[in-house]
């Protein structure tokens, strides 16, 4: 991955990069998880919108819970797809004046640019804790685990459950961001180093 | 001075920051010099409340959608069906692009799925039969801005979430300007055809063989007129149409047409999710930004300013026009709508501009952005498509791109052109 003599880093070069090795490797194998999770999700919206079309276009008996189990769905898939949308570069930004500076330049803004995503992180995470607070004072307003199919009293789903989706999918972007801030420093610091794309990135362009 | 966020915002931008940041950073970072912090809180739950929406669900669907359309077998299908019908002419190749990216519009919302998807079979094709690759394409990045035009369009479901206007009305709004592109688009290839003598691609096919061939891209074609069928009869809304057309799109893609298998569906489904989470992400963003745009009093601000350039409309509006056009050749047409629609819709609203007229000036307009350098999307993923260099295309893609301003400026001017197809279903007062 990396093959530098010297490196003005105070760490010393081979435990830094084992280090992000190590930080790479665990942050591929959790997201792998969570894209998982997310695409079941995604498959599950598409089963629950079809199932309420068919119960109130075929039989006429419109389902109370489909939308907001399906905007339940939505959500986690969005939390959980977030953090590999951005390590993978798939956030929408205007490259230009990146592209025009001279590499050492660019890395430096990059770098900032990760910084100020961080913080936007952050800060967010902090603001979610009080939201996500709230919501276990309120119940669903449909959604409830079915206990009363083994014959005990059904349980209402705390909003809770639906707001900390996004703050999961901001805790994990924190910790891309992490990944991408410590090996741009050390690109930065020597530009020999490259990185490179993470290991398990997929195109979001059909071929 | 909360409305110092703009330029903060835009400096953000020009440098590189990921819009879901900017969108987010820069209204914060103001909020907090002011002392707002109780704001930051209202910032954080509008994007959170933004991304919690039902009509919203129809992305994902329409991207999974799309994704499952995007498969080498459907793709043939509607091309060889554009074959029978339009390869006898002179230009024919040229013009089967075009009409293929035109049926294609009505299966997927993307311009980078429809140049990805035909540009890989179309080009080749064209090069073979004697075109330059240069002008093969040229051709299918042009034609395949009608992509998110006719309808279903992805960047129509955003606009309408976040400016409160009907899905349908904006989708309806969008079929005659995306003919009227196609068509125009025709007529140039049909004039260059002569000039040039393009070749013809094959003989006149026999009624027999394009009925054949009609009924093989017959499923397919059935997708647009599912959805907006069923849209319009009151069966569904449209968000229940895209996981319909889902529905539909799997079915008929594993089983009847078995251009797909179960192993090719995680890809599927991740790639959908993978875009779908990104433009989710912006649009709860721009909802806490518009939240922000609101508090700041910054279109009535711009307002009085615009109108101190000028009163009347129709100079507005050319003005408009050209600031879409410079802010597409930077910008994707997604997040440019997310951005300009809050701060610019208001404005024209109250100068007598109807919201859905307006909303399709700012849908094609933006999207022919995505065929101008230096930043068109479709230009590079045309570029990585061929092979050939993105300065290339760009200079052959002239003559199509003066016929997509023409027809931008018609939209602009004309309004029933967007607006008699909602009026007629009655989605327009």
């Amino acid at each position: 991955m990396t093959q530098n003599n010297q490196t003005e880093l105070a760490l010393p070069d081979g435990l830094y990069v084992r280090l992000v090795g190590i930080l790479e490797k665990l942050i591929s194998v959790i997201l792998a998880i969570c894209r998982k999770i997310a695409i079941v999700s995604l498959g599950l919206m598409v089963i629950i919108m079809l199932l309420q079309v068919f119960f109130r276009y075929v039989l006429n008996n419109s389902l109370a819970w489909p939308d907001e189990a399906a905007r339940f769905c939505m959500l986690w898939m969005t939390g959980l797809m977030a953090p590999s949308a951005y390590r993978w570069g798939n956030f929408v930004a205007i490259d230009l004046v990146k592209n025009l500076v001279f590499k050492r330049l660019g890395d430096i803004l990059i770098l900032i640019i990760l910084l100020l995503g961080l913080s936007v992180l952050i800060v967010a995470l902090m603001q979610a804790e009080r939201h996500v607070n709230s919501g276990w004072l309120f119940n669903s307003s449909s959604l409830k685990i079915p206990l009363q199919l083994i014959g005990q009293e059904s349980i209402r789903v705390k909003l809770a459950w639906m707001y900390v989706s996004l703050p999961v999918g901001f805790l994990l972007m924190i910790l891309v961001s992490v990944e991408l801030i410590l090996k741009k420093v050390h690109e930065v610091f020597d530009s020999s180093v490259n990185y490179g794309s993470p290991p398990d990135q997929i195109s979001a362009i059909a071929e | 001075m909360l409305i110092t966020f703009l330029p903060l915002f835009l400096i953000f931008l020009c440098f590189g920051v990921p819009i879901f940041f900017a969108m987010l950073a820069a209204p914060g970072i103001i909020l907090w010099l002011n002392g707002q912090e109780r704001d930051i809180a209202f910032l954080y739950r509008n994007i959170y409340n933004g991304i919690d929406s039902f009509p919203l669900m129809a992305i994902p669907f329409f991207m999974l959608a799309g994704e499952l359309m995007n498969r080498g077998g459907i793709t043939l299908r509607l091309v060889n069906f554009a074959q029978v019908m339009m390869g006898h002419f002179r230009g024919g190749l040229a013009h089967v692009n075009i009409l293929s990216s035109m049926l294609f519009a009505g299966l997927s919302g993307s311009a980078v799925a429809d140049t990805s998807a035909l540009g890989s079979m179309l080009i080749p094709a064209m090069e073979k039969n004697g075109y330059s690759r240069r002008f093969a394409t040229a051709i299918t990045a042009a034609s395949s801005v009608i992509g998110p035009i006719i309808p279903p369009s992805g960047i129509m479901i955003i606009y309408a979430y976040v400016m409160g206007e009907s899905v349908a009305a904006l989708f309806l709004g969008g079929m005659i300007p995306g003919i009227l592109v196609g068509v125009g688009l025709m007529l140039m290839t049909g004039y260059l055809a002569r000039r040039h003598n393009f070749p013809v691609a094959s003989e006149r096919a026999p009624w027999k063989e394009r009925g054949i061939t009609a009924s093989r891209a017959f499923f397919p074609l059935l997708t647009p007129i599912i959805i907006l069928g069923g849209i319009l009869g009151g069966v569904f809304t449209p968000t229940e149409a895209s996981a319909v057309a889902v529905g539909y799109a799997l079915i008929i893609s594993m089983f009847v047409l078995k251009t797909m298998t179960f192993k090719d569906l995680p890809m599927v489904l991740t790639r959908a999710c993978l875009t779908s989470t990104v433009v989710l992400l912006l649009v709860g963003a721009a909802i806490a930004f518009k939240a922000i745009v609101g508090l700041s009093h910054l279109p009535e601000i711009l307002a009085g300013w615009v109108l101190s350039l000028s009163s009347d409309p129709l100079i507005l509006l050319f003005l408009i026009n050209l600031l879409l056009f410079i802010v597409g050749m930077f910008l994707d047409a997604g997040p440019a709508i997310i951005i300009l629609g809050p701060i610019l819709g208001p404005i024209f609203v109250d100068l007598g501009v109807h919201p859905v007229h307006f909303a399709i000036i700012m849908s094609v307009n933006l999207t022919v952005g995505l065929v101008t350098p230096p930043m068109g999307l479709v230009l590079f993923v045309a570029s990585a498509v061929s092979g050939e260099r993105v300065e290339t295309i760009a200079k052959t893609i002239l003559p199509f791109l003066a016929v997509e301003i023409i027809v931008i400026f018609l939209i602009t001017y004309i309004p029933s052109i967007s607006m008699f197809i909602p009026r007629f279903f009655g989605f327009v007062q």
